[in-house]
């Protein structure tokens, strides 16, 4: 194994994905819809990409979905030698959003694509939440 | 968009590419883009007898060693005493080199300039001065994913569960390349060994199911093309022609669905579309030069532009010779995997070979009757998503 280095990336925080980041500090997923055509995005921004307005409005979600594609890293990032082997996942919301998230509490050999997920909290740092799932069994 | 496929801008042959250039690749050489940058300048200005003087258009990529400086094309021209009175910088990451010769080309019809260098130079082995902002600083970085390798890892274990995926069938498109750059005295010098099928299905993993040798090493180079109109090229009196015959390029595909198919590239609507332009099919192609970061790009390519269907990359390359002596030459200098990605500059290489080969110097790997070629370029991961570039160029004698 190679000596961690270097702590974690934490998110940087901007106005338009503060609302985000203060959900998922009271362990609350959300997402932006659009207010006309009811479509969801993500990740978040300032723009509609149905209307190209700035009128998104954020809802709560189950953080409930599947799993689209998964990868497992075996050779990681500064920050990730401590986490050998990680498994990266690409996640499809119910709502309709996908997200791209680290699995956890999960091996390679049981993960498997259409796998039931659901969102989990992680601690990055002091004041600092991050999103990742789990199975949701 | 409107429902008639943008104007083939190429269409009249008034452009040609009348010289190409290239450096040999290495790894951590030390050197600066502007140093290899000069080296391709050199050869071309060797081959066509003109000045820094006679150069009037210029056009070149983002490095990722220059990426923090706002100057860099300005700074290039100085270096090489270029005095353009068009000037471009292309960021569609490894789409550049063919976004710049679609640009140059239209400069020249414009009558904006006459001899347009397209130059695309990086050292990202030697010096890595990049930062990318957008989603990645909140949605992509703390996630730990491993670059690119991640983004296809990704992708290749969806396309392993839609589609009857054979490894073997990239194993022998790994072989081809490999054996393509051991003729190629440009090939970074430690990649210039041959492989087999064994020795891609056993290479280690880096991000599952992506091997090592689905991957492309970093590498240092330069590698150019000059472009001036038909007439101009005719007075220079340069002997082995090659024109740009169609041009195609989408930028975000899918841009605003939010679970699109991974496995959809933007090929699906330019590789189709270029052909259509240029008056062919996939089998009127007498070679291709694809933009290769990782194999399962060119599976993906092969179905897109319309060699097979999609799901079927992995029967059509089993069956069909995509060596420098088959039916269907794929990357016969190695390509990018083979024989080290330039950075930012690496479609350049793709496109030389083809410029190479169509004008019979290829040597050992010469490709028999090379009438035309297709190339292409892709760049940029998005969230979510497939790549953010795809774009695509004939050429044709």
């Amino acid at each position: 194994m190679t000596e961690q280095t270097k702590s974690k990336p934490v998110p940087d925080i901007s106005e338009t994905t503060r609302p985000f980041w203060d959900g998922i500090k009271s362990n609350e997923f959300r997402v932006q819809f659009d207010p006309s055509t009811g479509a969801p995005q993500f990740y978040p921004r300032s723009t509609s990409l149905a209307t190209g307005r700035t009128d998104l409005e954020w809802r709560a979600v189950s953080g409930k979905g599947t799993v689209y594609t998964y990868s497992s890293t075996l050779v990681p990032i500064p920050g990730f030698e401590d986490d050998v082997p990680y498994i990266l996942a690409m996640i499809d919301l119910e709502e309709g959003v996908r997200i791209l998230a680290n699995m956890v509490n999960v091996t390679e050999d049981e993960i498997e694509i259409g796998m039931p997920v659901r969102v989990a909290f992680e601690q990055r740092a002091e004041d600092v939440t991050y999103f990742c799932f789990e199975p949701d069994s | 968009m409107a429902d008639t496929p943008p104007k083939n801008h190429l269409a009249a042959r008034d452009v040609v590419i009348a010289a190409y250039g290239e450096t040999r690749i290495e790894r951590r050489s030390g050197k600066t883009p502007y140093e290899f940058a000069a080296l391709a300048f050199e050869e071309i200005m060797s081959k066509t007898g003109l000045a820094p003087a006679d150069i009037d258009g210029f056009a070149t990529n983002v490095p990722h060693s220059e990426s923090i400086n706002q100057y860099y094309t300005s700074y290039l021209c100085d270096y090489l005493g270029v005095t353009p009175r068009w000037m471009q910088i292309s960021d569609h990451g490894g789409g550049s080199a063919l976004a710049g010769v679609s640009r140059a080309a239209m400069a020249i019809q414009a009558g904006m300039c006459e001899v347009a260098m397209v130059l695309c130079a990086d050292t990202p082995s030697s010096s890595w001065r990049a930062a990318n902002g957008g989603f990645r600083v909140a949605f992509w970085d703390p996630t730990g994913i491993q670059g690119p390798p991640g983004g296809f890892g990704l992708l290749m274990n969806r396309y392993m569960a839609q589609y009857d995926f054979k490894p073997e069938a990239l194993g022998k498109l790994a072989v081809a390349q490999r054996d393509g750059a051991v003729l190629n005295d440009n090939a970074y010098e430690k990649l210039r060994v041959p492989i087999t099928i064994e020795d891609y299905m056993n290479s280690r993993v880096i991000s599952s199911p992506v091997r090592l040798l689905d991957c492309v090493m970093y590498a240092d180079g330069a590698a150019g093309v000059l472009l001036t109109s038909t007439e101009r090229a005719r007075k220079m009196s340069a002997e082995n022609l090659v024109f740009p015959s169609a041009y195609s390029e989408i930028v975000n595909f899918n841009g605003r669905e939010a679970q699109p198919d991974i496995t959809e590239t933007g090929f699906s609507v330019v590789g189709p579309e270029v052909l259509a332009k240029a008056g062919m099919t996939p089998s009127d192609i007498r070679m291709f030069q694809p933009y290769d970061d990782f194999l399962i790009a060119e599976m993906l390519q092969l179905e897109q532009i319309g060699w097979c269907g999609r799901g079927e990359g992995s029967d059509f390359l089993l069956e069909t010779d995509v060596s420098y002596r088959g039916i269907l030459p794929i990357n016969t200098g190695g390509g990018q995997i083979s024989a080290g990605q330039i950075g930012l500059a690496s479609g350049m290489t793709n496109l030389v070979e083809a410029v190479r080969q169509m004008t019979g110097q290829a040597g050992a790997r010469q490709v028999s009757d090379p009438r035309n070629a297709l190339v292409t370029g892709i760049g940029i991961i998005p969230y979510g998503r497939n790549w953010l570039v795809s774009n695509a160029l004939t050429l044709e004698q």
